[in-house]
């Protein structure tokens, strides 16, 4: 047995006189951790994994897709469209581009729910949580990165969307800016809407740490709770319904509304990141107690 | 220089570790020894931060683990080589890894050459054999070039030319003044890599010291002899130092004396020998004796229905250890090496 160290446990002092009697605590010169390197650590991990290039590749795909079937829908024969009003045209354009965020919503969740999943089934988190042994730095650092590169990717998404709507629809005489108030602000709060989605799945997936169990509960939330409420036929259902995040996410930038009285697309806002902030808190909070 | 003290950790009613204190010095290479459930794995997490301790504390360079500014660069450690995630290349593992301390690339480079990953480094991980997950696990924990290396099982999986390129680097950076800490279930690879050991048995230090003095614990040198005069030879040999265990009629297991001593004693005396031998306990004895007093002194302590069930585990990981020196060709290739 080697001679047990004699000295008051967790104090300050104790733990200092250790350092300065067996070793100087060194703390090498040189690089260390910093928040921006960690960020740039979880910018490589996001990006070299191929399911994050097959979301926002379907996410792409999907965006155009259902903007081209949209569009071609549109029949306007008998219909002189040089009396429709331009913020009518500019709507339709915008409910086009922006259709895509409804399907893009699970993408993301999925893609969100993927990128710490898949550090806990393959034991890669010990790898995360010995860099980066404070764990939160980590954490806020995978929200911040999969929020940016989401939103990115939404709006990569909605305006290829819009170039697609615009190209078939332009046929019929239909045509609105990119940049009217009625199509950018709907093509921004939808990529602003996948990029929180994002961050809540990745919640979510951090505190039940299985992929296909916080798959399941994060498209439960965004899918299922709404279909679930409107089958309910109590007074009670219905009044819940705007406040679930898919229903303030999507009346947000004016695709959907759910609520009787329709809410301002801030509180809108507010309630999409509630849902974020008690998604990822609780997240933190977990992550911080759990072993890993 | 890590420090452990009354370091303690429970998974529900199970304690994995007991209580433990330890001091792993600088400049050599320390062995953590035990069955499997005797609680090297959950030790070495509560060092680096992945477990909490339940009480007691364990500092790395006089801090705690969270504390370090710079964690990657004072110590490197492979948990297990799973550690991974399998859909990325060695490459980018290593970049996300270097990139949290601002590591150069130069560095990742350096590791991956190192360890012989140069021609596998951007292929994805989860195609990797075992062995070679192991040389990047060893690489991840060379990134920060750490004054502390903590390697669980780190020659798990490795072919024998692998096993003895671990054991050379192990050494070397003990050499270098770094603090080793490996663990391992194969006494043989022990017996050639640490100086020093730190045995564990159902999360208490059985044993904390250099390896000559384990092994000498386990009986240390002992000599048989077989003579006709065996009654006369024990009578002549009786000393305080020297014990003398009557094995048959004839033939006397004889320690504290050296067979050369014993010889000559005999010539002068007269006493015929027919069998003069030099038995010396290994690592693997000490081992053996260590763990199963540890069981006996726990059965006969107790007697409850829990502990009956923790012997019968802790037997079966003995006979495990020992089932490792046959089967494997790899492990057998490692005992003849010990030898």
């Amino acid at each position: 047995m080697s001679t047990p160290t004699i000295l008051v446990a967790g104090t300050p002092e104790a733990l200092a006189d250790i350092g300065t009697e067996f070793v100087p605590a060194t703390t090498p010169a040189g690089p260390h951790l910093s928040a921006l390197g960690i960020i740039r650590s979880e910018w490589i991990k996001l990006s070299t994994v191929r399911s994050t290039i097959w979301c926002f590749a379907v996410l792409l795909v999907v965006s155009m897709g259902l903007a081209a079937i949209m569009s071609l829908a549109l029949d306007l024969t008998g219909t002189d469209i040089t009396t429709v009003p331009g913020t009518d045209q500019a709507r339709f354009v915008a409910q086009a581009s922006s259709f895509g965020v409804f399907f893009g919503q699970l993408i993301v969740a999925v893609l969100g729910a993927l990128a710490v999943t898949g550090e806990f089934t393959t034991g890669m988190i010990r790898s995360t949580l010995t860099a980066v042994p404070k764990r939160l730095p980590a954490l806020w650092a995978k929200a911040l990165v999969l929020f940016v590169a989401t939103f990115v990717a939404g709006l990569v998404s909605n305006i290829a969307a819009y170039v697609v709507t615009v190209s078939i629809v332009s046929g019929q005489g239909l045509h609105a800016s990119l940049f009217a108030p009625e199509v950018i602000l709907p093509v921004l709060g939808g990529s602003l809407y996948l990029a929180l989605v994002a961050v809540f799945a990745l919640g979510i997936g951090t505190i039940v740490r299985s992929g296909a169990g916080s798959i399941a509960v994060a498209l439960g939330v965004i899918l299922l709770l709404p279909v679930v409420l409107q089958m309910i036929p109590a007074t009670w259902a219905s009044d819940v319904l705007p406040y679930l995040i898919s229903s303030a996410g999507i009346s947000m930038f004016g695709l959907m509304q759910f609520a009787k009285v329709p809410l301002d697309w801030s509180v809108d806002l507010i309630i999409v990141l509630v849902w974020v902030v008690v998604s990822l808190g609780t997240a933190a909070v977990l992550l911080k107690r759990r072993d890993a | 220089m890590i420090q452990a003290q009354s370091l303690t950790k429970r998974y529900g009613s199970k304690v994995a570790v007991d209580a433990i204190d330890f001091t792993i010095q600088p400049g050599t290479v320390t062995g953590l020894l035990g069955p499997n459930g005797a609680g090297k794995t959950t030790t070495m997490r509560m060092i680096v931060g992945l477990d909490r301790p339940d009480s007691g504390s364990v500092l790395v360079n006089g801090q705690r683990y969270q504390d370090l500014r710079a964690p990657l660069r004072e110590v490197g450690v492979l948990l297990d080589a799973k550690a991974i995630h399998t859909g990325r290349s060695a490459r980018n593992h290593l970049l996300a890894m270097a990139a949290t301390h601002n590591i150069p690339k130069s560095r990742v480079d350096d590791v991956i050459e190192l360890t012989g990953l140069t021609s596998v480094a951007r292929k994805r991980v989860g195609g990797y054999s075992l062995g070679m997950g192991q040389r990047l696990g060893i690489a991840a924990a060379l990134l920060g070039d750490p004054g502390i290396l903590i390697l669980d099982e780190p020659v798990n999986g490795l072919d024998p030319e692998g096993v003895q390129w671990v054991r050379k680097l192990m050494r070397h950076l003990a050499g270098e003044g770094r603090t080793v800490l490996l663990s391992s279930h194969l006494m043989s690879e022990m017996a050639l890599t640490a100086d020093h050991i730190i045995m564990l048995g159902r999360g208490r230090v059985i044993a904390d010291a250099p390896v000559a003095e384990i092994i000498g614990q386990a009986g240390g040198a002992t000599v048989r002899v077989r003579s006709p005069h065996a009654t006369r030879l024990a009578t002549l040999l009786a000393q305080a130092e020297v014990t003398v265990v009557n094995l048959e009629q004839d033939v006397l297991q004889i320690t504290g004396i050296t067979a050369a001593e014993i010889g000559d004693q005999a010539a002068a005396a007269g006493i015929v020998l027919h069998e003069l031998t030099s038995v010396s306990a290994s690592l693997e004895d000490a081992y053996m004796s260590l763990t199963r007093n540890e069981v006996e002194y726990r059965t006969g302590g107790t007697g409850d229905e829990e502990f009956d069930d923790d012997d019968s585990d802790t037997t079966d990981a003995a006979t495990d250890a020992a089932a490792n020196d046959d089967p494997d060709p790899r492990e057998t290739e490692l005992q003849e090496a010990a030898r």
